[in-house]
């Protein structure tokens, strides 16, 4: 038998002679040979104008709200109208948001001739967080963790109190330093000015999908009413004995949902503008010093270390693990997961009970619309499925290792203890706001941190020793 | 002869050059497919416009909303939710941490996923509230005394209730094992429990449905809490009672029913009989009701398996 390889090499000439004939017999003035440059014109050509990039809806949501076609139009038209496009962003004057830097980071990449570059959400971020900061880049598949989905506002890595928004600050700091341990890299070769462009459009992009999700409840809530049918999928029916009729969403053309929309948008940006005021303040007394002696490390360490394996006070362990290298509760979900499992869950009792009733014969008229409904609900419930990555669990953090997302300096530490992680499993043990009395005390959470920080030079972490071994071997 | 060779040869040439073209139309429509585009709608450029300056423009045409109609007096509703068929077996907690003080003499607490009385056949746990309310009574201001919501042999003592904005809870934790009590919804809470203690909370914004608690430590803990304004809103008891008094009276209420395992939209309780279609009850498990003033109407629901879903 012919070996694979010989067979490709000889199908591969014999294809190269092909074309050098067909070229070779090629007439320029012939019809056919202009087909063909006309054809090749037309690929390159088409190629440059690939549709401009666009938002789009959070299809799980508009499924599981059943939010109708036309309502899902009407919510991305009004989006359009508070945000723009991927191309032309909008700052509505409530947001507070900066024209000209939502203006930089936003569109195609490109430098300018004064060098000034352009486009730099879609040079730097758009391949892992996406054009609708949904975390579904094209890279984003194939990372661990996968990139952060802006779009419900919530941030893991910051200074402020677990159910505050971050500040600017923090998302600038996660630029700079990146996220060690994940795909996130560091952003600190870009100029400030670069960088705090990409915080404005960060949040750009939050604010977009918190307003989505709001305008999609209040749909839901106050205007889908032509949808309205009862258990058996029959439309449930106003004084009259006619359907209710839904309200078409438009602000431009009611007054009523104008002050709505612009109310919403009010709850969603506020949060942003007190997050400056909910930044968890350490008492400076009880900061340790940077120059402390090593027994008195040793000592608060120590006293962390009854912390972290007390029941009663810090419990740790009990995802950390007994061992701290992360072997506790492995098989919690983050809230972004949480979602997609619901769905998950919801869809396979659907489909189960859809199952049951397709075994029955006896079906009556009505039972038979709402089965067929509920066959439809399966399937695009499923199309959505379809779009998942695999689940994956909150797996806790492997303490022994010295990497830590979110940073490691001290006063990191202490803000991921004190208020835990926000959308994770980890929970906090400092106050749940300013002036709130929390589980431990902050001399608590410092001797903690101490502990924390010495996991990784234990002997049993196998830390590096300060010289390579053969290095020693000659010095000796 | 040569005549129809030279056609021969044309014929062939182009049915090459249709399959070259086919193929190079073939790469464009792919290429420009390179970019492709997710599911979900996109934007409407002509909507967006009028819509934006509709919102940014200072148009205070006011008055387009006719002003709701609000009636006088207040009324009382209550009731009863009972399961048509036979109670559910609730199978244990699927306990796999900390045995010696979660399933005490290896018995796991029954699951409190649909809580019905055997006898009174009464369904525990219903939320029931108005959506919006015109005007509020005196006595149903929102609530102010502290709420305790303990947790004891790895269940929350309380599965579902509800609390006033701004009403002091009080968190405790009587296991001898640590937990962490997390709050989903807006008013995001996640704190670690020490064994014996209590940790206050209160929540600030008023939810449309109720919210999850969980504990990370141990998954299979739940329990649901619905933060709302004012004290206009009931969680039914063991026999599946429920009453909500000093309701403004003479105008049209929208109620909000939800349980944690219906299967309604977004977990709405839906029942389908010739009362409940006189209330407009719908798939989101909503129902309109006018009460008249001094009325106490009385609604008694029997909730077939199916709006469980089962």
């Amino acid at each position: 038998m012919l070996p694979v390889w010989k067979w490709v090499l000889a199908r591969r000439f014999s294809l190269a002679e092909c074309q050098w004939h067909t070229l070779g017999n090629m007439n320029l003035r012939s019809p056919s040979s202009l087909g063909i440059i006309a054809a090749l014109v037309a690929a390159l050509v088409g190629c440059e104008q690939a549709p401009p990039p666009q938002f789009h809806l959070n299809e799980m949501r508009m499924v599981e709200n059943e939010t109708p076609a036309d309502y899902q139009q009407e919510i991305a038209d009004v989006l359009g109208a508070m945000f723009g496009t991927p191309d032309q962003p909008f700052a509505f004057p409530e947001s507070g948001l900066t024209q000209t830097r939502l203006t930089l980071a936003a569109g195609a990449a490109y430098n300018d001739t004064e060098g000034v570059s352009h486009g730099l959400y879609r040079r730097h971020c758009v391949h892992c967080h996406g054009i609708t900061g949904d975390g579904r880049g094209p890279t984003a598949r194939f990372l661990n963790p996968y990139p952060r989905d802006y779009r419900s506002g919530v941030f893991k890595f910051k200074t402020t109190f677990a159910a505050a928004k971050p500040t600017d600050e923090d998302l600038k700091r996660i630029m700079h330093n990146g996220a060690p341990g994940t795909a996130m890299p560091s952003f600190s070769l870009l100029p400030n000015s670069e960088v705090e462009s990409l915080v404005e459009y960060v949040k750009y992009l939050a604010m977009r999908g918190e307003m989505e999700q709001r305008l999609n409840q209040y749909v839901y809530d106050e205007l889908a009413d032509a949808d309205r049918v009862d258990e058996k999928g029959n439309p449930v029916l106003d004084e009259n004995g006619a359907p209710l009729k839904g309200i078409r969403l438009n602000p431009a053309a009611n007054a009523g949902q104008q002050e709505a929309v612009k109310g919403m948008m009010a709850e969603v940006v506020a949060p942003w503008n007190e997050a400056k005021d909910q930044v968890i303040a350490p008492t400076e007394e009880q900061i340790p010093k940077d120059n402390r002696p090593a027994e008195e490390i040793a000592a608060s360490a120590k006293k962390g270390r009854d912390l972290f394996f007390s029941p009663q006070k810090g419990n740790c362990f009990s995802c950390h693990g007994p061992t701290a290298l992360g072997d506790g509760q492995q098989n919690d979900f983050d809230v972004w997961t949480k979602e997609q499992k619901a769905f998950l869950d919801k869809t396979e009792q659907l489909k189960q009970s859809v199952a049951e009733r397709d075994e029955q014969k006896d079906l009556s008229d009505d039972d038979k619309t709402a089965l067929e409904r509920d066959r439809r609900l399966v399937s695009e419930r499923e199309d959505v499925i379809k779009t998942f990555y695999p689940l994956r669990n909150a797996i806790p953090r492997n303490l022994r290792k010295g990497i830590y997302r979110g940073g490691r300096r001290r006063i990191d530490i202490f803000a991921r203890i004190h208020q835990g992680i926000p959308g994770m499993p980890m929970p906090g043990v400092g106050g749940s706001g300013p002036g709130v009395q929390g589980t431990l005390t902050e001399a608590e959470i410092w001797n903690i941190v101490d502990y924390v920080l010495s996991l990784p030079y234990e002997a049993i972490s196998g830390p590096q020793t300060a010289l390579p071994e053969n290095v020693a071997e000659v010095t000796k | 002869m040569g005549q129809a060779k030279q056609e021969m040869k044309l014929f062939v040439l182009s049915r090459q050059t249709i399959a070259v073209v086919a193929v190079a139309a073939l790469a464009a429509a792919v290429g420009c497919n390179r970019y492709s585009e997710g599911p979900g709608k996109v934007v409407n450029l002509t909507a967006a416009t009028k819509i934006r300056s509709s919102l940014v423009g200072q148009t205070a045409e006011a008055g387009g909303e006719q002003a709701a109609s609000t009636g006088t007096g207040w009324a009382t509703l209550k009731g009863r939710f009972v399961f048509d068929g036979d109670a559910p077996a609730m199978p244990p907690y699927g306990v796999n941490k900390d045995e010696a003080v979660c399933a005490p003499g290896g018995k796991a607490p029954p699951q409190e996923y649909l809580v019905v009385d055997p006898s009174s056949k009464g369904i525990a746990n219903i939320f029931i509230y108005p959506r919006k309310v015109s005007r509020v009574n005196d006595a149903a201001g929102p609530k102010t005394d502290p709420f305790l919501f303990d947790q004891k042999e790895c269940r929350f003592l309380t599965h579902a209730f509800a609390v006033s904005v701004g009403q002091p809870v009080e968190i405790h934790n009587s296991d001898p094992v640590g937990h962490n009590t997390s709050i989903a919804g807006q008013n995001t809470f996640n704190q670690m429990i020490p064994s014996g203690d209590k940790v206050p909370y209160s929540a600030k914004k008023e939810e449309a449905t109720p919210a999850s608690i969980s504990c990370s430590v141990h998954p299979w803990m739940r329990a649901y809490m619905v933060p709302r304004k004012d004290s206009y809103v009931a969680v039914t008891k063991p026999d599946g009672s429920f009453e909500i008094a000093n309701l403004p009276a003479g105008e049209v209420l929208e109620f909000q029913v939800w349980h944690e395992s219906a299967s309604g939209s977004n977990h709405g309780l839906a029942v389908q009989s010739d009362e409940t279609k006189e209330l407009k009850w719908d798939n989101k498990g909503r129902f309109k009701i006018k009460l008249d003033p001094d009325q106490t109407r009385e609604l008694n629901i029997a909730v077939p398996a199916s709006a469980f879903g089962g």
